[in-house]
C-alpha cells in the first residue's frame, strides 16, 4: 500500500469518525453541565440561548476558514487525517505549516511533491510529528494543572481586597498589550481591517443603543467578523 | 465556585483530555501499526520535525499557561478542538461581554464554558459539512477572493475585541484607570516587535507581559490610580 492508499484507508476513516463522535460527545456533556449550573446560578434560560446562538453565528465564518485549510491540506494529505487533525487541538495555521514542515524535514519539495512519491513510511512520520508538535501543552500542563491554573484565578477573584478584580483584569489587557502592536505593525490592509472592525463595532452599538434592538447583541461578533473579512477584498485592492 | 461542580467539570475536563490525548497518539499508532509504516526511529521523528517541535513545543505550552486563566474551565474544551485565538477565545470574550460577566468569577466561568462547548459543535458540524461537499465547495471556498478574505479573519476578530478588552467594567466595579496598565508593555512590544519580529512566537509575549501587566497593576491599584467602583448586579441575572 502507499502513501495515498493508507491516507484514504477505510481503517483511518473509521478511526477519525469514532475520534470525532467522541470529541462532539464531550462537548455536548461540557455544554449540559454548564447549562444546568448557568440555571443554578441564576441566569435566565433567555440569556443563556442568547449566549449559545451568538456563539453559533459567531463560529461559521472562522470555521469556514478551518474547512478551506482543510481543503488545501486534503489535496495532499487525503481526506481523514486533516480532518482529524483540524477537529481536535490543531489550529489552521499550525496544521498547514506543521505538515509543510514535516514535509521539508522529508527532503520533499511541496506537500504535493511528498504525496506524488507515494511513500507510505513518509505517512506514518507525518502522522506523528504532527501531532506531537502540538500535544505537550494538554500534556505537561493542562492535565496536570489545568485545575490549580483556573481554580487559582477564582480565589484571587474572591479575596475580600478589589485587588483580585484588577489582577483577574491584567490577563484581557495582556492580550491588547501584544497582539495589537503586532497588528498595527503589520501590512496596510491588516491595520485597514483592525480599524474597520473596530468602527463595526461602535456602529453596531450605536444601532443598538439608538433603536433598542437588544436582539442584535447576539450578532454583533458575528456581523462584525463577516463585514471585517469582506472589506478586507476592497482594503487589499486599493492598498496593494 | 460550587465544590461538586467544581470538581464535575474538572474531572470531565480531564477525562476528556486524556482520551482524547490517546486518540490523538493511539491513530497514527494503529495506522502504523496495521500498515507497517512506523517512523524507523525516533532519530528519524526528531530530524523530520526538529525545526517544528523546538518551535511548536515551546510555544504550545505557553499558551495553555497564558489562556487558561481567561479560559477558566473552558480551558479543557478550547484546547481540546483547538483554534483558540481566531475562535475559541473571541466566543469567551463575546459571551462575558453579552452577559456583563467576567472571568476569575462562577458566572463567567460556567457563561465561557457554555459558549466554547456550542462553538465546538458548530466547527465540528460544519467541517463535517466541508467533508461531504467537498467536492462542489472546493472551487468557492479556494477563490483568490474567498483567500483574502479569510487569510484577514484575526484582525476582523481583533479590531472589534479590543474595545471589549479595553471595557473598565469588571463584574461588579468599574476599574476606573485600569487601561493605564497596558501602556508600558503594549509600548515594549511595539519597539521589540520593530527589532525583533515577534510573529509566531506571541505565546511567549503573552507570558512575560502578563507577568509585567500584573506588576504594573499592582504599583497602579496600590497607588490609587486604578479605583474599584461598585455597581449594580451583572444584567442578564434573576436576582
Amino acid at each position: 500500500m502507499g502513501f495515498k492508499e493508507i491516507a484514504s484507508s477505510p481503517l483511518l476513516y473509521g478511526l477519525v469518525i469514532v475520534g470525532i463522535l467522541m470529541v462532539a460527545a464531550y462537548a455536548a456533556v461540557f455544554l449540559k453541565k454548564a447549562y444546568g449550573r448557568c440555571l443554578a446560578l441564576g441566569f435566565d434560560r433567555k440569556t443563556v440561548n442568547g449566549v449559545i446562538k451568538s456563539s453559533l453565528t459567531f463560529s461559521v465564518v472562522p470555521s469556514i476558514s478551518i474547512v478551506i485549510g482543510f481543503l488545501t491540506l486534503s489535496a495532499a494529505l487525503g481526506v481523514p487525517w486533516p480532518w482529524w487533525r483540524l477537529s481536535v487541538l490543531g489550529a489552521v495555521g499550525y496544521e498547514l505549516m506543521a505538515a509543510d514542515m514535516a514535509t521539508k524535514g522529508m527532503g520533499y519539495e511541496s506537500l504535493a511533491a511528498m504525496a506524488q512519491a507515494n511513500d507510505p513510511k513518509v505517512f506514518g512520520a507525518v502522522m506523528f510529528v504532527m501531532t506531537i508538535g502540538i500535544i505537550g501543552g494538554l500534556l505537561f500542563v493542562l492535565v496536570p494543572f489545568g485545575k490549580k491554573l483556573t481554580t487559582g484565578m477564582m480565589k484571587a477573584r474572591k479575596s475580600t481586597s478589589t485587588w483580585g478584580v484588577v489582577f483577574s483584569s491584567c490577563f484581557m489587557l495582556t492580550m491588547v498589550a501584544v497582539f495589537l502592536p503586532l497588528m498595527v505593525t503589520g501590512d496596510p490592509v491588516q491595520v485597514a481591517v483592525l480599524a474597520t472592525s473596530a468602527v463595526v463595532t461602535v456602529l453596531l452599538g450605536l444601532l443598538i443603543k439608538v433603536t433598542k434592538w437588544a436582539w442584535l447583541n447576539d450578532f454583533v461578533l458575528a456581523i462584525t467578523l463577516i463585514v471585517s473579512m469582506v472589506s478586507a477584498v476592497g482594503w487589499n485592492a486599493l492598498l496593494h | 465556585m460550587d465544590k461538586k461542580y467544581e470538581r464535575g467539570i474538572h474531572l470531565i475536563g480531564r477525562i476528556g483530555l486524556i482520551i482524547g490525548i490517546a486518540f490523538m497518539l493511539g491513530i497514527p499508532a494503529v495506522i502504523s501499526a496495521v500498515y507497517d509504516v512506523w517512523p524507523s526511529s525516533i532519530t528519524q521523528v526528531m530530524t523530520i520535525g526538529g525545526g517544528l517541535l523546538l518551535m511548536f513545543i515551546p510555544t504550545a505550552l505557553a499558551e495553555v499557561i497564558s489562556y487558561t486563566p481567561v479560559l477558566g474551565s473552558s480551558a479543557y474544551i478550547t484546547f481540546l478542538t483547538g483554534n483558540v485565538m481566531n475562535l475559541k477565545l473571541p466566543c469567551v470574550i463575546n459571551s462575558h461581554t453579552l452577559t456583563g460577566t467576567t472571568q476569575g468569577t462562577d458566572e463567567g466561568d460556567t457563561i465561557a464554558a457554555i459558549s466554547v462547548a456550542a462553538s465546538s459543535i458548530t466547527t465540528t458540524l460544519i467541517i463535517i459539512v466541508g467533508v461531504l461537499l467537498m467536492v462542489p465547495l472546493r472551487p468557492i471556498l479556494t477563490s483568490p477572493m474567498v483567500a483574502t478574505a479569510t487569510s484577514y479573519l484575526l484582525p476582523s476578530l481583533f479590531g472589534g475585541m479590543v474595545l471589549s478588552f479595553m471595557n473598565e467594567s469588571c463584574g461588579e466595579y468599574i476599574a476606573k484607570g485600569k487601561n493605564l496598565v497596558m501602556i508600558l508593555p503594549l509600548v515594549l512590544v511595539f519597539v521589540i516587535n520593530l527589532v525583533y519580529p515577534l510573529s509566531g512566537k506571541e505565546g511567549f509575549a503573552v507570558l512575560a507581559c502578563m507577568a509585567l501587566n500584573v506588576l504594573i497593576a499592582w504599583v497602579l491599584y496600590k497607588k490609587n490610580i486604578i479605583k474599584m467602583v461598585p455597581k449594580d448586579a451583572a444584567p442578564g441575572k434573576s436576582e
